[in-house]
C-alpha cells in the first residue's frame, strides 16, 4: 500500500471547507421548507380534510415511494423539457426544491405518528375543562409530541444533509462534488474522500449534540 | 410560502455567488472536472486541456468563459435544457449526438484504447476482452464502440460515473476502455499500476456540441472561426504539446 499522502490531505482541508457552507445551507433551508411543508400535511392527515387528504397521500406515496436523484433528476432536466421557461430554475433551487419534497414525505408520517400518539385521554381532559382545539394542541399535543417525533426527525435532518451529495449530478458544486473534482485531479482517493468524509461526520456529531441537549430539556417534565 | 422559497433561494444564489450580469454575454460551457487531463481540479482551480483551449478561444472571440462543472450523466441534461451553451469534455461525434446537436470543427484526434492492470497478460488486445469485464464511463461514447465489436456480447460492459481506473488498479474489473491520449496521461502521471493494452482500435474526433437552433448556430460558427485562427497562429498545437507532449489537434 502507497503511504499516506497527509500533507496532501491538510491543504485538502481549508479548500474543501469552501464548500461545506453550500453543504449546510442547502440541508438547512431543505430542512426548514420541510418541516412546513410536513406539519401542514400532518395535520391534513390527522383531521382528514376532505380532498386535501386525499392529495396529501398521493403526494406523500409518490416522493416516498421514488429515490431522489430520479425526483432531482425530473426537477432538473425533465420538466424544462416539458416547459421551457423552468430552465430559470437553477441547481440549487432544484436541489433544495428536491430535499424539501422527498423529506416532507417522510417528516410528515412522523410527525402525524407522534400526534396520534399522544393518548386520548390528554385529548380528552383538555376539552373537559374546557379549553378550545387551538389550546388543545398548543398547550396539551405538540408539546408533547414534539417530544416524541424530535429524534425521528433529527434523523432527517441528518440524512439530509448526506443527500446533498447529490446535488453535484445537478451541477452544484457542494463539499462532495468539490471533493469529487480533487480527487480526479490528484487521483488520491482515499486522501480526498477521508478527509470529505471527517468533515460530514463533525457536522453530524455536532448536530447530535444539540439532539442531546433539546430532548434533555424536552424530558424534564418527565424527570423525577 | 411560495415567495418564501423563492426569497430565500434568490438570497441563497446570491450568496452562492450567482454571476453577476455581463455587458458581452459569457459562453457557458459544461465540464466534469473530473477527467484528467482535459479537465480536473487542483486547490479550487480548474484546469487541463480543455480550459486552456477554451480560455484561448474566449479571448480569441471576445467573450467570457464561464465554467459549469456537473457529473458526466448531467451535462448533457444542461445542454439540452440550455442551461449551458456546449460542453467541453472530450465529446466525441457519433451519429446519434449529430441528430440531436451540431458539431464545431473537430479539435482532438484519437483513438480508443484498451488499458489493464499492470502485468495483466491475460487482455493484450481489444480482442482479449472476450468474455471480460470492462469498464467504460457512464454516458462516453466508448460503451458505444464496444458494442460495435462483432463479439460484442461476449464482453460484460461495466459503467461507471468516474474512478474506474482506480477500479480497474484494484483488480474489480479486467480494463477499462478511454481515449488514448488521456489513458497514456493517466498512466504517466498518476500513482496506479496500469498499462496500455495493444494498439488503439477505432479512430474518434473531439468536438464542442451546440444547439441546433439559431443562437446554436450562430455560437458554433464564431467558436469555428477562433478555432481555425488558434490553428493557424500554433495555439491549438502548442496547448496539446503542453498537456501531452504531442500535437493531438490534427487528424
Amino acid at each position: 500500500m502507497d503511504v499516506l499522502n497527509v500533507e496532501y490531505m491538510l491543504g485538502l482541508v481549508p479548500v474543501l471547507l469552501r464548500y461545506l457552507p453550500l453543504t449546510l445551507q442547502l440541508a438547512g433551508i431543505g430542512m426548514v421548507l420541510a418541516l412546513i411543508l410536513a406539519c401542514l400535511f400532518a395535520v391534513v392527515r390527522v383531521l382528514r380534510i376532505p380532498v386535501l387528504n386525499q392529495l396529501t397521500i398521493v403526494f406523500i406515496s409518490f416522493f416516498r415511494g421514488t429515490p431522489l436523484l430520479v425526483q432531482l433528476f425530473l426537477f432538473y432536466y425533465g420538466l424544462p423539457q416539458l416547459f421551457s421557461a423552468l430552465t430559470v430554475i437553477d441547481g440549487i433551487t432544484a436541489t433544495i426544491m428536491g430535499l424539501t419534497m422527498h423529506f416532507s414525505a417522510y417528516m410528515a408520517e412522523s410527525i402525524r405518528a407522534a400526534i396520534v400518539g399522544v393518548d386520548r385521554s390528554q385529548t380528552e381532559a383538555a376539552l373537559s375543562i374546557g379549553m378550545t382545539n387551538g389550546q388543545l394542541m398548543r398547550r396539551v399535543v405538540l408539546p408533547q409530541a414534539t417530544r416524541v417525533a424530535l429524534p425521528t426527525l433529527m434523523n432527517y435532518f441528518i440524512d439530509m444533509i448526506k443527500a446533498t451529495s447529490l446535488a453535484f449530478t445537478l451541477g452544484v458544486t457542494e463539499l462532495m462534488g468539490a471533493t469529487q473534482k480533487e480527487a480526479a485531479g490528484s487521483f488520491l482517493y482515499f486522501e480526498a474522500f477521508i478527509v470529505a468524509a471527517i468533515m460530514y461526520w463533525i457536522v453530524v456529531e455536532l448536530l447530535s449534540k444539540l439532539q442531546n441537549y433539546l430532548e434533555t430539556r424536552l424530558n424534564k417534565a418527565y424527570n423525577r | 410560502m411560495k415567495t418564501l422559497l423563492i426569497n430565500t433561494v434568490l438570497a441563497i444564489s446570491l450568496l452562492a455567488g450567482a454571476p453577476a450580469l455581463a455587458q458581452e454575454k459569457p459562453l457557458k460551457v459544461g465540464m466534469s472536472g473530473q477527467y484528467f487531463p482535459f479537465t480536473f481540479v487542483e486547490q479550487d482551480e480548474i484546469k487541463g486541456f480543455e480550459v486552456d483551449i477554451m480560455d484561448a478561444l474566449g479571448k480569441e472571440m471576445g467573450r467570457d468563459i464561464q465554467y459549469e462543472t456537473a457529473n458526466f450523466s448531467g451535462l448533457f441534461g444542461m445542454l439540452q435544457s440550455g442551461r449551458i451553451d456546449t460542453v467541453a469534455n472530450q465529446i466525441t461525434i457519433t451519429d446519434e449526438r449529430q441528430k440531436a446537436y451540431i458539431f464545431s470543427e473537430p479539435y482532438v484526434y484519437d483513438g480508443a484504447q484498451v488499458v489493464t492492470k499492470k502485468g495483466n497478460t491475460e487482455v493484450e488486445s481489444v480482442e482479449d476482452l472476450k468474455g471480460k469485464t470492462v469498464a467504460v464511463n457512464l454516458g462516453s461514447n466508448f460503451e458505444a464502440l464496444l458494442k460495435e465489436l462483432p463479439y460484442a456480447d461476449q464482453i460484460n460492459i461495466k459503467t461507471y460515473e468516474s474512478n474506474l481506473e482506480r477500479d480497474t488498479a484494484l483488480g474489480r474489473v479486467d480494463a477499462f476502455v478511454m481515449d488514448r491520449v488521456s489513458a497514456s496521461q493517466i498512466i504517466k502521471e498518476k500513482p496506479l499500476p496500469l498499462e496500455l493494452a495493444g494498439p488503439t482500435f477505432s479512430q474518434i474526433t473531439n468536438a464542442n456540441p451546440f444547439h441546433d437552433t439559431e443562437e446554436g448556430r450562430a455560437l458554433r460558427d464564431e467558436v469555428n472561426q477562433a478555432l481555425a485562427t488558434l490553428r493557424e497562429d500554433g495555439t491549438l498545437a502548442s496547448i496539446s504539446e503542453k498537456w501531452f507532449g504531442t500535437d493531438i489537434t490534427q487528424p
